[in-house]
């Protein structure tokens, strides 16, 4: 991906209003499915981390549609398009949106002269 | 005759009079054990069953162990049940349960109790101090207001007991316990135990509807706001030391089942079948309840339990906090975590949290997205319609954290207006269409939905709101967990869908045996007898083999184990089901079948006091958005397999999301429900006949005197 523009990187790196927040969740055995809106990319990053106890629970259509839509980014809702018509596997298809919003975060910081964390 | 399993006596405290007492355990012996004798026993000491609020004065409050407890039998040795009216439900507190693990329940009958009835209030503060058959009621004045954790070190303190493990051996002449309520001689006059103690912190205090009971750093009974019951009695904490042990009538018999369960379900570290289906080794799975131990954690279990499912960290927080309360805040601290490792810390400290304040953590499960709403939504913050001066906008950050379960707990803020429950609240403050919209998901009793949708998985919802509270019995569904895994990782189905139908059906004696239908959750059967005889097994064999033998919820029932040969797992099995455990523990000759029945006498004792407290079948329904809103789609998480059969009555693992419930036709199901329990089909309640076959009369005439007698019907 082109590295974003200095506005795009500010919102890419901010949060959104609460209206337009993306609806997602996580399979905690035995806990069940723990809902959690995201309001933020680096939110929906921290969600995608793997761990060993639990899965994210997102639908891929629905975040695609919100990274275009909302976060006004269509280069990374074209990658991710692509990315998940492209999975072996929903867990698979996770792991790899959670390596291009990484990806897309660290471009967005380094544009905006914020510090890249790992 | 000696009583196998059991310590013989339970202990009677009268909080007014501050006497302790002791209650022959063998009158209740036809009760089990657990929540079965705490049911009884609160059936003769309550004098006012009309309670509903279990701050009232009159409310008894039992905590109980299982023959059990304190013996080998795996994932069932550190059980504790509790028992009373609760707190904070809706419409009203119903007669309800709660449990929590550790080395309580074992100690407790180390000193010669099988149980403890807690009734009436102390005029001030006091905590109870058991040392064998020696108990002293003792001022804890100093103690109020001390979150839980400071209040089990100065007890131990108070009473001399060296917790640190530099002081690995303890004189029991120094700790007052070598005296005649001595109960072993083979321990050389020395221990390493520390005393058990179950307490509460703020929130109890307070008497809030919030309130758990907590014992250690994370054994916790939160639902039925137990927490609040004590606070009401002026009870901060109970704490036991003993020397005893428990009889086996037939320990090789116990070792021997204890083995077959080693060959059958432990897994190698070295070469674990990662993707095996089994319930009982507890590791091997597609995703992991159990994390491997690590140089940062260690697992830590319930005493005898071969599992270990919680966990101490090298970093100091978050110790043996594992379930509800480790995520509770996570999806508010990804709001202001940079990196991984600072979301987990904010998560664990966040568990500590509500540990400390002895705060019941699972309402905020979609409690605190409720709350976040009504601020988002303008109604809720400082000068607005819900007013509320806690920093909303810093939700997310442990500082927040801190701020709300202090208010909730205190009373202070919002917290004044939740205190007496949460769907009152949202009925304080003219919010009653959150529960039509779903904005506030309290499914059942004013409890919170608990991760598993009444509107997909059936069992859970139906058993919810047929019983006291949001069930939390894990019987059936790991088949959504570990399939819905599978299907995730796009792994190998191990047991296909009809397969294991069968498998559990084979286990599923008297009601649905041989009957796999009874697990089709589809459109067309999710109202049918089939599912009615399914919610009955699983109340009934709930209401014995789990909450009272005190099986542990995550490991039993064991239905399906791909460790074995036909893929069989170890419920109701000749060599390891549970009625050998309990046989050999207790020398009886129950057979499986004995112990569903047994589940049934105690579930109809409940359903009893239920009715004197006043249910009738028109209370009984789930909150208005189960009926008028659909489950998302693959929103919360892609999808909710489960096995169903299509039209031409082949089976399949299908996705249950995507719809409501028809209230109608539920309707129609709980008159089935009723039915198949010997109830009146127009009232719920019970029958005399039904009642007289359990040998329940003394039942029976208590309802005709209340006029709460169900009717016979034809």
């Amino acid at each position: 991906m082109t590295p974003p523009s200095r506005e795009l990187s500010l919102k890419l790196l901010g949060s959104v209003p609460y209206c337009d927040r993306l609806p997602a969740g996580r399979l905690l055995p035995p806990v069940g499915i723990i809902p959690g809106d995201m309001r933020s990319l680096s939110e929906l990053h921290l969600l995608l981390a793997p761990d060993d106890r639990s899965l994210p629970g997102v639908n891929f259509n629905t975040l695609v549609d919100w990274v275009e839509r909302v976060i006004g980014d269509r280069e990374l809702a074209d990658a991710l398009r692509e990315t998940v018509e492209n999975t072996t596997s929903y867990v698979d298809g996770c792991l790899k949106v959670y390596e291009l919003v990484g990806l897309r975060l660290t471009q967005a910081r380094e544009v905006a002269g914020q510090e890249v964390l790992t | 005759m000696p009583l196998y399993g059991y310590a013989g006596k339970i202990l009677r405290l009268d909080l007014t009079r501050r006497t302790a007492t002791a209650i022959e355990t063998e009158k209740y012996l036809r009760w089990g054990g657990g929540h079965g004798m705490g049911s009884a026993l609160f059936w003769d000491f309550c004098r006012d069953k009309t309670i509903t609020d279990g701050r009232h004065p009159a409310n008894v409050c039992c905590i109980m162990t299982s023959p059990l407890n304190g013996t080998i039998v795996p994932s069932a040795g550190g059980r504790c049940e509790v028992v009373g009216v609760g707190v904070g439900m809706y419409p009203i507190s119903w007669f309800t349960r709660s449990g929590f693990g550790g080395r309580f329940s074992t100690m407790l009958k180390y000193a010669g109790w099988d149980g403890i009835v807690i009734e009436g209030k102390a005029d001030k503060p006091v905590w109870v101090d058991i040392r064998n058959e020696q108990v002293s009621f003792r001022d804890a004045s100093g103690l109020w207001g001390k979150d839980t954790w400071t209040t089990q070190h100065e007890i131990w303190e108070q009473t001399g007991i060296q917790s640190e493990t530099k002081h690995p051996w303890q004189d029991l002449r120094e700790l007052g316990l070598l005296t005649k309520g001595h109960r072993s001689g083979k321990d050389q006059g020395q221990t390493t135990q520390k005393s058990a103690i179950l307490a509460i912190g703020r929130t109890g205090e307070n008497q809030t509807a919030h309130a758990s009971l907590i014992h250690d750093a994370g054994n916790g009974a939160g639902q039925g706001g137990f927490g609040a019951v004590w606070g009401s009695k002026n009870l901060k904490a109970i704490s036991i030391m003993g020397t005893g042990s428990i009889r086996v009538a037939d320990s090789k018999a116990l070792i021997r089942a204890r083995m077959v369960t080693k060959e059958k379900y432990v897994s190698s570290w070295e070469r674990p079948d990662l993707r095996s289906w089994t319930r009982l080794g507890g590791f091997p799975k597609p995703i992991i309840q159990v994390p491997p131990p690590t140089q940062d954690r260690r697992p830590q279990s319930c005493q005898g339990c071969i599992n270990g499912c919680r966990t101490r960290y090298n970093v100091g927080y978050g110790n043996e906090s594992a379930c509800q309360e480790t995520a509770w805040y996570g999806p508010f601290a990804r709001k202001v975590a940079k990196t991984p490792a600072e979301n987990i810390e904010i998560n664990l400290k966040a568990a500590d949290l509500v540990q400390r304040y002895g705060f019941n953590s699972f309402l905020f499960q979609t409690g605190l997205h409720w709350l976040e709403h009504l601020y988002e939504e303008g109604v809720l913050g400082p000068e607005r319609k819900i007013s509320s001066k806690l920093p909303w906008k810093e939700i997310g950050t442990l500082g927040f954290a801190e701020k709300l379960v202090h208010a909730l707990s205190t009373r202070t803020d919002i917290g004044a207006d939740m205190a007496d429950g949460w769907v009152q609240a949202a009925v304080k403050w003219g919010r009653e269409k959150d529960l039509h919209t779903g904005a506030m998901q309290f499914s059942y009793w004013g409890w919170p939905e608990h991760g598993y949708d009444p509107r997909a998985e059936l069992e859970w919802g139906y058993g919810s709101i047929m019983g006291d509270r949001d069930t939390n019995t894990h019987c059936f569904n790991q088949i959504f967990t570990t399939v819905s895994a599978a299907f995730a990782f796009a792994m190998p189905i191990r047991i296909e869908a009809e397969e294991i139908v069968n498998l559990h059906a084979r286990k599923l004696s008297p009601y649905a045996k041989g009957r796999p239908e009874v697990l089709d959750f589809s459109d067309p059967n999710m109202y049918s007898e089939a599912v009615a005889q399914l919610v009955r097994w699983q109340q009934h064999y709930c209401r014995f083999y789990k909450q009272s033998a005190l099986f542990c919820d995550l490991k039993w029932p064991d239905f399906y184990n791909t460790n074995t040969p036909n893929m069989e797992g170890a419920t109701a099995s000749h060599d390891a089901g549970e009625q050998v455990f309990w046989n050999a523990v207790t020398g009886d000759r129950l057979t499986f079948e004995d112990g569903i029945e047994l589940g049934r006498r105690i579930w109809n004792m409940d359903n009893a006091i239920w009715v004197l407290q006043g249910r009738h079948r028109d209370m009984v329904h789930f909150a208005p958005y189960v009926y008028e809103t659909k489950y998302e789609k693959g929103e919360l998480f892609p999808f909710y397999m489960w096995p169903c059969r299509d039209e031409k009555g082949k089976w399949s693992y299908t996705d249950l999301m995507g719809r409501s419930l028809d209230k109608g036709k539920f309707e129609d199901w709980k008159t089935i429900f009723y039915r198949l329990e010997g109830w009146n089909t127009k009232t719920g309640w019970p029958k005399r006949s039904t009642l007289e076959k359990m040998d329940m009369g003394f039942v029976a005439d208590a309802l005709k005197v209340a006029g709460r007698l169900g009717d016979e019907e034809t």
